[in-house]
């Protein structure tokens, strides 16, 4: 009887050793693989809002509408060094919606109000119109719908204005839920390097 | 004639309000061709920095396994040593916080199954470490202690687990019947995730039924089937966790092999059945813990005269009995 017993536990061991044996075998054989990692990323050149040609339409605001996080992990980000300064943004104000006193469209493009300007140096005297001025999107107010992408694009803006992930919100699904309504497959795995834009930085300073 | 000629007036006025309102939109045109910089600009301006809010520090991504481990322990530690079913509330809440509403559900082990089998079939694919980890770490806890992660450690049993309020017992037939759902998941799972890079799907995360409410949003009817997995969980004891969740299906195999799971213990034993009654989880059989059903919610510890909670009341009991 005892020796049925711990034959039985001698076997259970064994079991379990090659169990254990075989995980470990896997995850060693996983790690070697594990190197390089993918983030997801916005391609500005196939994104509806950001691509030229496609004007006159209605922007997609697929990424706010289908992005799993609350807010949405693609947020609208101006590059400064494109960016026209124009006192007249046709990104930060409605330009189709009737004009104030001072000469400027009465209302605002951005439906959360997340773009705010700052006059920069002095205000001309003269020429009101001729000042310039820095737009900046405030983060935690944009939830990318990208509006304000689909107006900066030539031939109104200079194209400044794009899409991006924001990684300190974005959960790195397996399939990113955006990427799968996206209708022109915008939104694709990169390396993270190429994601983050570290090495396009470096290059441009 | 009158009126008519009135009505017409009206409608011409209202035509010219709108034309005038049309007018009053800005002519734009687009004043540069080229984007002003620094230089051109002057007065000492300088061009801001791009934002670019980089991911988690990877130390996180360390800190979230050290975690699991430490509350893998805990949960061993707890139910296996102390038998202390309100710790493992405790445990549990945490857990549900951390794990589910701090992480938002990301990254489980339940969904690692997919990466791991992508990153096996896929030489192009790369696995991130926390997933292979995330992975093997509960199985191999499984295979010594039985399914630890399973109580007071995976959030989505955590919910679960803090909702069972009147449990009805499910006939043993159907209970082995619905078990055998979350192995038809698991291949369905796995298939799914064999499929080349472009049409591959990952079911676990895309109807998981509680990741809407960890994240407070999700499509309609995944907070619905996570309600629905809520109300019933009332009265059925964690029934994703014993009828639906795949890696559960991994965890119950490798669950077999334990031997220091959650026990009986026979020399103390009354053969009252009370803990087979406190087990929502059918569990118990024949008075005996079934490792590879048991989900370490300790509360055939918490109901046991001679364990417990209530051991401990009775003793206290006698001591008030004892002093009169």
């Amino acid at each position: 009887m005892s020796d049925a017993v711990s034959r039985r536990e001698l076997l259970s061991k064994l079991v379990r050793g090659s169990v254990l044996a075989g995980m470990g075998g896997a995850a060693l054989f996983l790690v070697k693989k594990a190197n390089g990692e993918i983030v997801w990323q916005v391609d500005a050149s196939r994104c509806v809002n950001s691509r030229l040609g496609e004007v006159g339409v209605e922007a997609c605001t697929l990424c706010t509408s289908e992005c799993v996080v609350s807010l949405s992990a693609v947020r609208a980000v101006n590059d400064f060094s494109k960016c026209g300064r124009c006192n007249v943004c046709p990104a930060y104000f409605d330009i189709t919606s009737a004009v104030n006193e001072l000469g400027l469209p009465s209302q605002k493009l951005c439906p959360r109000d997340a773009i705010t300007r700052k006059m920069i140096g002095a205000a001309d005297p003269e020429d009101p119109a001729n000042n310039f001025y820095e737009y900046v999107i405030d983060e935690e107010k944009c939830d990318g719908c990208g509006r304000c992408v689909m107006k900066c694009k030539a031939p109104l803006g200079l194209g400044s204005i794009t899409l991006k992930v924001r990684y300190n919100k974005c959960l790195d699904c397996n399939r990113c839920a955006i990427s799968l309504s996206c209708p022109k497959d915008a939104v694709t795995q990169v390396p993270k390097m190429a994601g983050l834009e570290i090495k396009l930085a470096e290059h441009t300073e | 004639m009158p009126r008519a000629l009135r009505a017409l007036s009206v409608v011409v006025l209202l035509l010219a309000a709108a034309a005038a309102l049309c007018a009053q939109a800005i002519e734009y045109s687009r004043p540069v061709e080229t984007a002003p910089q620094q230089e051109t600009i002057g007065g000492g301006y300088k061009t801001p920095a791009v934002q670019k809010p980089l991911p988690r520090g990877w130390w996180l991504d360390i800190l979230d396994v050290v975690l699991l481990c430490a509350a893998m322990g805990a949960s061993v530690w707890i139910v296996i040593k102390r038998r202390k079913r309100r710790w493992l509330v405790g445990l549990s809440i945490a857990s549900l916080a951390y794990f589910g509403f701090y992480r938002e559900g990301c990254i489980c082990p339940i969904g690692s199954i997919q990466n791991v089998v992508v990153a096996l079939a896929d030489p192009k694919y790369s696995i991130p470490m926390v997933a292979i980890a995330v992975f093997f770490m509960p199985l191999v806890v499984a295979v010594f202690f039985g399914r630890a992660f399973c109580g007071g450690v995976c959030p989505l049993g955590a919910m679960q687990e803090l909702v069972v309020i009147k449990p009805l017992r499910v006939p043993k037939r159907l209970d082995q019947g619905l078990g055998l759902l979350k192995y038809v998941y698991l291949a369905l799972a796995i298939l799914f995730a064999l499929k080349p890079a472009l049409t591959r799907d990952f079911l676990i995360c895309r109807f998981d039924p509680f990741v809407g409410f960890f994240r407070f949003t999700g499509a309609p009817y995944m907070l619905a089937t996570g309600g629905v997995f809520l109300i019933g969980g009332m009265f059925i004891g964690r029934p994703y966790c014993r009828y639906l969740c795949p890696y559960g299906g991994l965890l119950s195999w490798c669950s077999r092999l334990a031997r220091k799971g959650v026990t009986i213990t026979p020399d103390k034993e009354l053969d009252c059945g009370l803990c087979t009654e406190a087990c929502p989880y059918g569990a118990i059989d024949q008075m005996r813990a079934v490792g590879r059903k048991c989900l370490y919610c300790a509360r055939c510890y918490a109901s046991c005269p001679c364990d417990g909670e209530l051991a401990q009341a009775k003793k206290a009991l006698v001591g008030i009995g004892g002093a009169q």
